[in-house]
């Protein structure tokens, strides 16, 4: 991979200029302009088709933007497979439905990408999987098959899954929408854990005390617009943004 | 929630669902004799029943001719295929059933895990040995590479005979060579064994050559026997003295490998016969010729079935995969393929197959009549395995393919170790009933003039002796397309029942 060209971005690991983005006639990102500093955690938060999710997923080519430019980690995303192959493989996305591979065990489930993909040896691969697992507090389930898990449990095991091939880069899609109640607190602490490492996260979620707790920013998206961004005491103490405030009201029971 | 979750918590312990009335008797009760009406259903059934069932049982006792079927067996079995040859296919059988059982050793045994790269590579290997048993040994030269390859492809049985000459012990010395050297440099079991019998298949292909006198260098002759045992125990010395030399070199093992496969190919060369075209049967010769149009029986439709199987599986996983492809040319191609095939009926692609396939190749090439069979079952099984295995394909969510990308999967990997494994398993059921069809349609090749179970056996019916033996001979023939049929969805049974572990 050395003849990928590498731009320097000093410290923002992730770059976005006038990103947009249409479905058929639909402009889902109107002009997103946005520079995440490397081991930042960034929470977008947003009502729903606010354009949040199609946001995080052109970061790493899940959704073609059609203008713009993309650069993470001096990397710009272009149609160069082997640029979106460098790009994905630093970065770990988390999905609102889990999305682990059913037919797989959950070691197998974490060890397929950084054999397959790393051309890391079984037994690497295999060490590096049971220490996540500790990590994320589940490693007696390794030999399970994800159907045979609970929700919170396996949405730690897509966390360490991302985690195995050590990305410097983590996204996060609502990882806590689709849990029942009674799990969600047991994923954020392992996100908060992640997030003390130093690791550059960008999480879209709803949890707004995750958010006050954890995030150094809070980017609110409404129409395919970034309407503001700061950090958490500003943004929910003194929102600037009409749309802001008017969201905060309605989410925020006081 | 468990029992102890309960007791924690202070709630009521689980109890027992309510026993219904059970047991034989309850059992005619409720279902058989519920009422006046069905009780009376059920007891002229059973006469009837009985009626029918005892006629068929005396007719099957006393009046059938079951001759037919046990004077026949070798017929049946093997056909056509010559006598003092059937060794050949009763040690594929062997071959393969031993084989089985290795697999089911390996594949039961937690230790044995990592033995089973070597048992798929020698299931892998076992068609090549099987076509090389049953229709003689024979390969392309350097020297016609070209128009062997054709020969090769098409008319194996107009490629040259191994004879019982110096060219076999050499092959055989080479095997014994390198079985001796990996005995030598090889610590683990395996390695060790398949090198043994690698050397003992080559030894048991001399063995019937070994009566036979060769022509000395100085035209002295020299008994067969004398040259493959030299051959044999000259390698195994040879190759082990090298073996326990190198085996302080700290490459050997890989240098080993390397040596297998070279040696596979000097073999061959051996092997090889400078000339082409000697078709008929020559039973002095080691392997001799026999033409696939010899081969017929239980073995034929075996074979069709097992070929069919085998070729039309990957070929209907590419159609699929072609089928859904983001390049028009590769996807129109495939729907063409598929929609034209699936619009035919298999007997039209049978007889087009004997008669429409040599039209579109060189006038000196003419294809075996069971290849031709073969490629017209594999195109039509294959067009309708790739509608079933679409199916599979958009089963599997879409995010399992981001999820996989994410990762950083190539789209290669994501299709051979997400999509395929996911959608095959959905479709084991349909894939295993187009399996299971095409092994009864194999019975259709009689229609074109070859002698499979079927047509073997309406042959049988015109013999003097067993006329009027319809009956049993069609009966027959039943029970055994069910017998496979039924082995064969029982296993997809449990197939599908063990990869279906922990699946959602």
């Amino acid at each position: 991979m050395a003849d990928i060209e590498r731009i320097d971005t000093g410290d923002d690991i992730i770059v976005c200029e006038n990103v947009k983005k249409w479905f058929g006639e639909f402009q889902a990102l109107r002009g997103i302009s946005l520079r995440i500093r490397r081991g930042e955690v960034l929470v977008i938060i947003g009502p729903s088709g606010s354009g949040k999710s199609t946001f995080i997923r052109t970061i790493n080519r899940l959704e073609e933007h059609q203008e713009g430019t993309i650069i993470v980690d001096g990397i710009e995303l272009s149609t160069d497979v082997r640029n979106i192959a460098a790009i994905r493989s630093e970065i770990g996305m988390v999905f609102q439905q889990f999305n682990l591979f059913p037919h797989l065990t959950v070691r197998q489930n974490l060890t397929l990408a950084p054999v397959w993909v790393r051309r890391w040896p079984q037994a690497k691969a295999d060490s590096k999987a049971m220490e996540l697992l500790e990590r994320v507090g589940i490693p007696e389930q390794a030999d399970k098959y994800p159907g045979q898990l609970s929700g919170g449990q396996q949405q730690r095991v897509a966390i360490a899954r991302a985690l195995a091939m050590e990305p410097r880069i983590m996204l996060f899609d609502e990882p806590t929408s689709a849990l029942d109640p009674e799990m969600i607190k047991e994923v954020l602490d392992v996100m908060q854990e992640l997030a003390h490492t130093g690791i550059t996260m960008v999480v879209v979620t709803h949890e707004m005390g995750f958010a006050r707790e954890v995030a150094d920013r809070i980017s609110f998206f409404d129409f395919g617009n970034l309407v503001e961004i700061g950090p958490p005491e500003q943004f929910f103490g003194r929102p600037q943004h009409e749309r802001t405030k008017l969201f905060l009201s309605q989410i925020l029971h006081q | 929630m468990s029992d102890e979750h309960a007791e924690r918590f202070g709630y009521p312990p689980m109890e027992r669902p309510p026993r219904l009335t059970t047991g034989p008797v309850a059992w005619l009760r409720e279902n058989l004799f519920s009422g006046w009406f069905n009780g009376s259903l059920t007891l002229v059934l059973v006469v009837l029943l009985g009626y029918f069932g005892l006629g068929a049982l005396r007719w099957a006792t006393q009046e059938a001719n079951w001759g037919v079927i046990t004077a026949n067996m070798r017929v049946i079995l093997w056909g056509r295929y010559p006598q003092e040859e059937l060794w050949r296919p009763v040690a594929s059988v062997v071959l393969v059933l031993l084989l089985a059982a290795l697999s089911w050793i390996v594949w039961r045994g937690a230790a044995l895990r990592r033995f089973r790269n070597w048992m798929v590579g020698a299931w892998l290997l076992s068609p090549f040995l099987i076509n090389i048993l049953l229709g003689g040994l024979e390969l392309p030269t350097l020297r016609t590479i070209t128009n062997n390859i054709g020969y090769f492809l098409f008319r194996p049985d107009l490629l040259p005979v191994l004879e019982a000459t110096w060219r076999a012990p050499t092959a055989l010395g080479i095997m014994a060579l390198l079985a001796g050297a990996t005995w030598a440099v090889e610590s683990r079991r395996v390695p060790r064994v398949l090198a043994l019998l690698g050397g003992l298949v080559f030894l048991a292909l001399n063995l019937p050559a070994a009566g036979l006198m060769t022509e000395g260098p100085a035209g002295v002759p020299i008994p067969q026997a004398v040259i493959i045992l030299g051959a044999a125990v000259g390698g195994w010395l040879v190759g082990g003295a090298a073996g326990r030399t190198a085996a302080a070199f700290s490459g050997a093992r890989r240098l080993l490998v390397g040596l297998w496969v070279v040696a596979l190919g000097v073999v061959l060369l051996v092997l090889t016969d400078f000339e082409v075209g000697r078709p008929e049967y020559d039973p002095q010769a080691v392997l001799a010729q026999v033409q696939p149009s010899l081969w017929s029986g239980i073995m034929l439709t075996l074979i069709l079935s097992t070929v069919t199987i085998l070729l039309s599986f990957p070929l209907g996983v590419l159609l699929a995969l072609g089928r859904m492809s983001r390049l028009p040319v590769i996807r129109v191609s495939c729907v063409t393929i598929i929609e034209v095939v699936r619009g035919v009926p298999l007997i039209t692609i049978l007889f087009m197959a004997q008669v429409m396939l040599p039209m579109f190749l060189p006038i000196d090439l003419t294809i075996d009549r069971v290849v031709r069979a073969i490629a017209g079952l594999t195109i039509f099984t294959a067009a309708y395995l790739a509608e079933v295995i679409r199916g599979g394909l958009q089963a599997v969510p879409h995010e399992q393919l981001q999820a996989a990308r994410a990762l950083g999967l190539s789209e290669f990997l994501v299709t051979a170790l997400i999509l395929l494994p996911q959608a095959l398993r959905l479709v084991i059921p349909a894939i295993m009933g187009q399996f299971v069809s095409i092994f009864k349609d194999t019975s259709l090749i009689a229609i074109v003039g070859l002698l499979e179970l079927l047509g073997i056996l309406s042959s049988i019916t015109k013999q003097r002796e067993f006329i009027g033996t319809v009956r049993e001979v069609y009966l027959f023939a039943a029970a055994f397309y069910f017998v496979i049929a039924y082995a064969m969805s029982v296993a997809s049974r449990r197939v599908e029942k063990q990869l279906g572990v922990g699946t959602r």
